[in-house]
Parts: structure tokens; C-alpha cells; sequence
């Protein structure tokens, strides 16, 4: 257990519990504190179905990976597989299947603790690598996501904040920051106030169509700040800085009040696997609110469909083309993209033209956003036998279904025929497709849509 | 460095986009409107299928492990002409033939067969419908995805997985209401690592495509001499993408990246966008609907500088100092 300072910040439950109490405490408290957001409730099953089988990680023995997956009677991995599939199947039927609004243009800053207690070995092999790596891996799938978007990365460290890395829509440039250990390496304290002040700064500028947003990974149960930080959480609220939060060791008052007065989300990792959903939770691009939008201060913005940007479509030169000098890096190169508004030369896409500020984008681009609009409808497993539609073989993938039903066991939302109708043009498919469709392709290979 | 990597399989998925109208009129007219001074064959499909099936035969032939899937773009359909693991129909008689290898031939009659069926169960009205070519690129990619992930288990762990890519044959032109559709596969495809090579053999240029090669790392050929689709299926498409970094194959100068406006859809350098989609959280509106909306508010493509094309060649503009 970590040694504990400053517990009058502190919320969560005291340690003499057992860990079922934990359970209540915690489910409890977001219950009571919930205000009916779907990401919220999604965070709170999720944690509820991980809370049942296991403690916070430092209250746990130590467990081996190899352990948390149940054979059944009969020795096979089958059924711990299937039940991960359904958790999978059950959340996305709970989203909802008609197009919402949604922001496509996010500005995002990542704010990283730094601090000694990202040292702390709950996490294997520490929660700093951990961190580091998981921050690795959500930076790429956020730019999968939302390729219009901008990552800066702004770190806390010996009581003050120190901005790591620029606003940038490339996800080469933003990882290379965080690409070397050494010079992250954790000491001093944590600054909230300083942090967010410095990542409310960078993104002060934006227009009013982008989103902004802050996600802070917080290791530590101190912050040491300068001033009031609640005038800083104020200043948030009126910007419309949406504040989440991701604690790796307990719940602190502030970050509670700084996610749930912006609007933001959340959540205690309980442990490496949840940290993870928590954080990737965080990717898809939040839905807009139509009543802090009426709320906020900004001026003319109350009707949201004229929000129109100005954008350009480059010319893409090709690499036999004259060599000339980028305006971003200074490089003599071939290939590049010609802003059509001050014919620069740009090196990559999408950027801000770096002459004349015009935003650059491909139309991949914006077509890559717009599965978020219109999601695949969830297709509906197959229960009854006689529903089974003629065809024998999966209509994605073209493998054949088994005859006879293969789990004896009827979780829900899982077919025991292994079969998944899309509802619209009712062909059948295989697990397999059924998530890679949803999750990847985002397109039915039986309709098309 | 002395443990040679085993080079991997490679998977290859080919679409052939069977739509009857395109087809007679590539049968009908050459390209010589576009090229008035060679004197062209007309490629008919019967010998079109040959020469595919010569190249499919050679993919097969180059490496044991290789394997193949074929699928036809039907009109308003899509189609799995030959797999591996699809069952033979009881109809085919695979009887050894002295002068054939037994692999080529089960592929070429399935391949043949399936086609005459499918064109044959196609009626009168349905010919005019547009290709389903989204389909059978998502089937592809779902075979491909099935593939990718199921070989681990089966192979021992020093066995690569194999390099996936597909090939488009295709000779109908852009359909602009399957673009995200499309372009959605193509993102998929690019998460898989999968290379998709496109040969348009007839037809104008389909921008759609040209994007999806280049987005993928692919080739995008346009077949300027039709007599002569063998040697470019054979030079371009049949090497893997591994051995293709050390080949020049044909690459793409000009890909156009440019959108077209929703209202005109005239090709814009500076439009407006709506930075949020405007549409309805009630289950009860279609998405016909949503999508009206967003062709009235998403993308209002203000002409800016419509006229303002530039062509590519300026380099004294280009530079900035500052
Ligand atoms: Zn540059
Ligand atoms: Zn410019
Ligand atoms: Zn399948
Ligand atoms: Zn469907």
C-alpha cells in the first residue's frame, strides 16, 4: 500500500473494508453523484463487473495474468472468451444506435503526471511506464478517431507545469515527445492549478467550433498550487474546457468537482486493465451539449448550425516535382501540399497553414469522421433456432456456421448459434465479424450501410 | 543477423467487377477516343477472364503457401467466386487431367462457373443497377480480418502471417453515393495493413479508387492498352508488397485530394465546413433523413476560388523565407 498523506482531500473508503465494501462505497458514490451521462454509466457497469472480481490493485495479492482467465469444466478457454465478447456486445447495444451530434474538430490537452508518486510499483512495472505507455497507444487510436484533431501534452512535475509538446495534428510529432523516458523521469510534487492553467493557456485562442478538453492522468493524492484552484475550475467553466480525469490511486475532491463542473468524466483505475478502458474510453469524440452551449458565455454561438470553417484543399505535388524549401520544417523536398489560399508549402495534412493560418485538410480527412455520425446498426443475435436465415456461411467472411448449437450456457446477448443479424438486410453473421464490423469497417458488407 | 526471416505467404483477394453494361461497352468501343493514334484490340471479357485467371494461376504458382480468394461485383450484389475454404458444389467434377495441375483447374472452372451462374440469374431490369463493389470489399477485408486473426493458432509461432493485399479489377465508374462507404474500407483496410492495388481496365479515371490505392500504399493503373492486361497484371500486381519496395512499380502522380461541394459538386480549394452534424436523436427519422441534413449543413461548400486551380509547377511561389 502506498503510504497516505493529506486525508482530508481524500473521499474514498477507508481501508479496513473488505473489498466488497469497497465495492459499494464506490458504486455508491458515483450512483449518487451521476447525472444520468451515458459515458458515465458505462464507466460505473464497467467498473461494477471488475469490482466483483477484484480488489483495488494495491489491496490485491499479487495476481498473475494467467490467472484472472477461468478455464471451464472442461479445461477450454472458450467460456472466458465468450464472456469477454458479450461485455463487448452488451456496451455497444447500449449506445445508441441513431446519429448524435457529435464534435469532429477536438483540441485535446493530455496532462501527465510527473510527479514521485508516479514511481509507485502497484502498477506493473510502474505506474510512470505504465502511463507512458498507455498515453502511446491512446494517442495513436485518438488520432485514428479523430483525425481533424489536435493533441498537446503538458506534464507535472516539481510543482509546476511544463509543457511537453505543442498543439499538433500529427501523430508523429506528438508522440515523438513522449517518445523519451529520461526526460520525463517523475520527481516533486504535482501541480493541478499550474497544469490545467497552462493547458486552458494553449488552447485559449481556438475558435469556438472546436471542442476543448483536458485529460489529466493523476497518479498523485496532492497538488501543490499557487492560488485558489477553484478559481482557476471557474475559469474552466467559463471557456468550456471539458475536464477529465483518470486517478491511478484514489478519489480526490477537486478532480471529482473539476470533471463533474465542466462536464467531464471521472474514474478510479482499479487496476492496469481498467486503466486502460477508462482511459480509451476518452476517444470517441464526445457528444455535444445543447445546454452548456446555451449556457456558455460565448457571444452569437447559441445557433450551432452556423458554425461553418473555413477550410482548404490542397494541391498534393507529386515527388517529381521541383524541390522547393517547406515553410514548416525548411526542408528541401519534392512532395508536399500546396495551400490553395497562399500557395506555401506544406510538408503534411491536415494543418493550420503556417502563413496564413488557414486550416488544411484532405477530404479523407473529413470523410474519415464521419462513421461517428452513422454508426452501423447493432446487429441482433440470432436466439431462436427457427430464425436462423437459409444461408450457411457468414455473409463477411464466407466461413461456415456450426449446425448444432455450440455454448449450452445463454448469456446474454451472445447467439448460441453463433449467428448476428444485421437488421436491416437480416444476413447472418459470425462473432468474428460482428466486432470487426462495428469496430473497424464501419459499414455492413450486406447493405452498405 | 544470421536467423533469415521466412518470407511470408501472401493472401491475395481479387474483386472483378462484373457489371454487364460496362462490359458490352468495352466489348462495343476501344479506347481510341483517348488515344486516336494506337490502333487498339478490343479487350472482349472471355479473354479478359483468361488472362485474370493466368494471373491468379501465377499467384498460386509462385509460392506454396499463397492463397487466393475471388470475389464478383454483381450489380446490387456481391459475390464470393472461389475460396479456399468455401465447399465445392457437387456439380463441378474435378477428374485429374494429365495436362493440368490440380489447383489451377479447380480454381479456374470454379471461377468460371460461378460467373455464368451469377450473369445468368441476373434479370433484364437489375443490369442497370450500380456494382455493389463496397460490398465485396468488406467481404474481402472480413476474410482478410478472419484470416489475420485465426492463423496464429493454427501455425507455430516461427511461421509469419501471411501479407494480405487486394486487387480491383474494375471498369465501372464512381458511384458518389457509396464514397463513405468506401472510404470507411479504406480506413479499415489501411488499420489492417492491407494494400489495395486498383487496374481500371475501362472507363474513366475513378477518383474514388485512385485514393484508395494511394491511401493504402497500392498501384493504380489505368489500362492504356488493353491487349496487354496480362503483362501489367503480371509486372504490377503480382510481386507482394515486401518485394515491391525493391521494384519500381508504377506510382501515382496526381491524386486528387480536392472535395467537391455538396450543393454544386464542382472540386473547391477553400470551402466552408460545418464543424458539427446536425441530425436528430429520434429513433423514428430515417437516415435518409440525417443524411439530407447533412448534405444541407455539413458540408456547405461555399465556392471560394473555384477558378482558382493551379496547376502543378510553380517553385519560385513555393518558397517562403521567413
Ligand atoms: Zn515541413
Ligand atoms: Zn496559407
Ligand atoms: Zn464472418
Ligand atoms: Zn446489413
Amino acid at each position: 500500500m502506498p503510504p497516505r498523506k493529506n486525508d482530508d482531500y481524500m473521499e474514498v473508503a477507508s481501508d479496513d473494508s473488505l473489498p466488497s465494501d469497497v465495492d459499494e462505497v464506490y458504486n455508491g458514490k458515483s450512483k449518487g453523484k451521476g447525472k444520468g451521462k451515458a459515458t458515465e454509466r458505462k464507466t460505473r457497469e464497467k467498473g461494477k463487473s471488475k469490482n466483483n472480481e477484484q480488489p483495488y490493485a494495491w489491496e490485491a495479492s499479487y495476481v498473475r495474468s494467467w490467472d484472472t482467465v477461468q478455464e471451464d469444466e472442461a479445461g477450454s478457454l472458450q467460456g472466458a472468451v465468450e464472456d469477454l465478447i458479450a461485455r463487448n456486445r452488451r456496451r455497444r447495444l447500449l449506445a445508441p444506435s441513431t446519429a448524435i451530434r457529435r464534435t469532429i474538430i477536438r483540441h485535446l490537452v493530455l496532462v501527465l503526471d510527473l510527479s514521485s508518486s508516479m514511481m509507485d510499483r502497484d502498477m506493473r512495472p510502474t505506474r510512470f511506464d505504465l502511463m507512458l505507455e498507455y498515453a502511446r497507444s491512446f494517442i495513436s487510436e485518438w488520432f485514428d478517431q479523430n483525425p481533424l484533431g489536435q493533441i498537446g501534452i503538458v506534464g507535472m512535475r516539481s510543482g509546476i507545469a511544463e509543457r511537453i509538446g505543442e498543439m499538433s495534428g500529427n501523430p508523429q510529432d506528438v508522440l515523438k515527445t513522449i517518445s523519451e523516458r529520461h526526460k520525463l523521469e517523475p520527481a516533486g510534487d504535482p501541480s493541478l492549478q499550474n497544469a490545467v492553467e497552462m493547458a486552458r493557456g494553449s488552447m485559449s485562442h481556438l475558435p469556438t467550433h472546436s471542442s476543448r478538453e483536458i485529460i489529466i492522468i493523476f497518479g498523485s493524492l496532492t497538488t501543490v498550487d499557487p492560488g485558489n484552484i477553484h478559481d482557476t475550475l471557474d475559469a474552466c467553466v467559463k471557456d468550456r474546457i471539458r475536464i477529465a480525469v483518470v486517478a491511478l490511486a484514489a478519489e480526490m475532491k477537486i478532480c471529482r468537482d473539476l470533471c463533474d463542473k465542466t462536464g467531464g468524466s471521472f474514474g478510479v483505475a482499479l487496476n492496469d486493465g481498467h486503466f486502460k478502458d477508462l482511459l480509451f474510453e476518452l476517444i470517441p469524440p464526445p457528444a455535444q451539449r445543447a445546454v452548456s452551449r446555451a449556457a456558455g458565455a460565448g457571444a452569437g454561438t447559441s445557433n450551432p448550425t452556423a458554425d461553418l470553417m473555413m477550410m482548404g484543399f490542397p494541391t498534393r505535388l507529386p515527388n517529381t516535382s521541383a524541390p522547393a524549401l517547406c515553410v514548416c520544417h525548411s526542408d528541401l523536398k519534392s512532395e508536399g501540399f500546396l495551400c490553395p489560399r497562399c500557395s506555401a508549402k506544406l510538408c503534411d495534412v491536415p494543418t493550420d497553414c503556417d502563413i496564413c493560418g488557414l486550416m488544411i485538410v484532405s477530404s479523407p480527412h473529413l470523410a474519415r469522421s464521419y462513421h461517428h455520425l452513422f454508426p452501423v446498426k447493432p446487429y441482433s443475435a440470432v436466439v431462436d433456432g427457427a430464425k436462423v436465415s437459409p444461408s450457411n456461411a457468414c455473409t463477411g467472411c464466407s466461413s461456415s456456421f456450426s449446425k448444432s448449437s455450440a455454448s449450452s450456457t445463454i448469456t446474454d446477448g451472445v447467439s448460441p448459434f453463433g449467428r448476428y443479424k444485421c437488421p436491416d438486410c437480416k444476413n447472418d453473421f459470425c462473432t468474428d465479424c460482428d466486432v470487426f464490423v462495428h469496430d473497424v469497417v464501419h459499414c455492413c458488407p450486406g447493405c452498405g450501410k | 543477423m544470421e536467423k533469415q526471416e521466412i518470407e511470408p505467404s501472401s493472401h491475395l483477394s481479387v474483386i472483378i467487377d462484373l457489371s454487364p453494361t460496362q462490359w458490352h461497352l468495352a466489348s462495343l468501343q476501344n479506347n481510341n477516343e483517348l488515344q486516336p493514334q494506337s490502333s487498339q484490340q478490343v479487350l472482349t471479357f472471355r479473354s479478359f477472364i483468361t488472362q485474370t485467371l493466368a494471373f491468379l494461376n501465377s499467384h498460386l504458382a509462385l509460392k506454396h503457401e499463397n492463397t487466393l480468394a475471388v470475389y464478383g461485383a454483381l450489380p446490387g450484389k456481391s459475390v464470393l467466386l472461389y475460396s479456399p475454404t468455401v465447399p465445392k458444389s457437387e456439380t463441378e467434377d474435378i477428374s485429374a487431367d494429365a495436362n493440368s495441375y490440380l489447383p489451377f483447374k479447380v480454381l479456374d472452372n470454379a471461377v468460371t462457373t460461378r460467373i455464368g451462374e451469377e450473369l445468368d440469374a441476373l434479370r433484364d431490369e437489375d443490369e442497370e443497377a450500380p456494382c455493389d463493389l463496397v460490398g465485396a470489399l468488406t467481404k474481402s477485408l472480413c476474410y482478410i480480418n478472419k484470416l489475420l486473426t485465426s492463423t496464429p493458432a493454427t501455425l507455430d509461432a516461427t511461421t509469419p502471417p501471411p501479407e494480405p493485399r487486394i486487387v480491383i479489377m474494375s471498369v465501372s465508374p464512381d458511384q458518389s453515393a457509396s464514397y463513405i462507404p468506401l472510404m470507411n474500407s479504406i480506413f479499415s483496410a489501411q488499420k489492417l495493413k492491407v494494400t489495395i492495388d486498383v487496374c481500371k481496365v475501362f472507363g474513366p479515371d475513378a477518383v474514388f479508387l485512385q485514393q484508395a490505392a494511394y491511401l493504402t500504399g497500392g498501384a493504380y493503373i489505368y489500362l492504356e492498352r488493353r491487349d496487354a492486361l496480362l503483362q501489367h497484371l503480371m509486372m504490377t500486381f503480382l510481386p507482394p508488397p515486401s518485394i515491391r519496395r525493391l521494384l519500381v512499380v508504377p506510382t501515382q502522380d496526381k491524386v486528387d485530394f480536392r472535395a467537391a461541394c455538396f450543393c454544386h459538386k464542382t472540386i473547391v480549394d477553400i470551402g466552408f465546413v460545418c464543424s458539427v452534424c446536425l441530425s436528430s436523436t429520434s429513433p423514428s427519422k430515417s437516415v435518409q433523413f440525417v443524411s439530407q441534413k447533412l448534405m444541407a449543413y455539413l458540408l456547405q461548400f461555399v465556392q471560394f476560388s473555384v477558378n482558382l486551380s493551379q496547376s502543378v509547377q510553380p517553385v519560385g511561389t513555393s518558397i517562403f523565407l521567413w
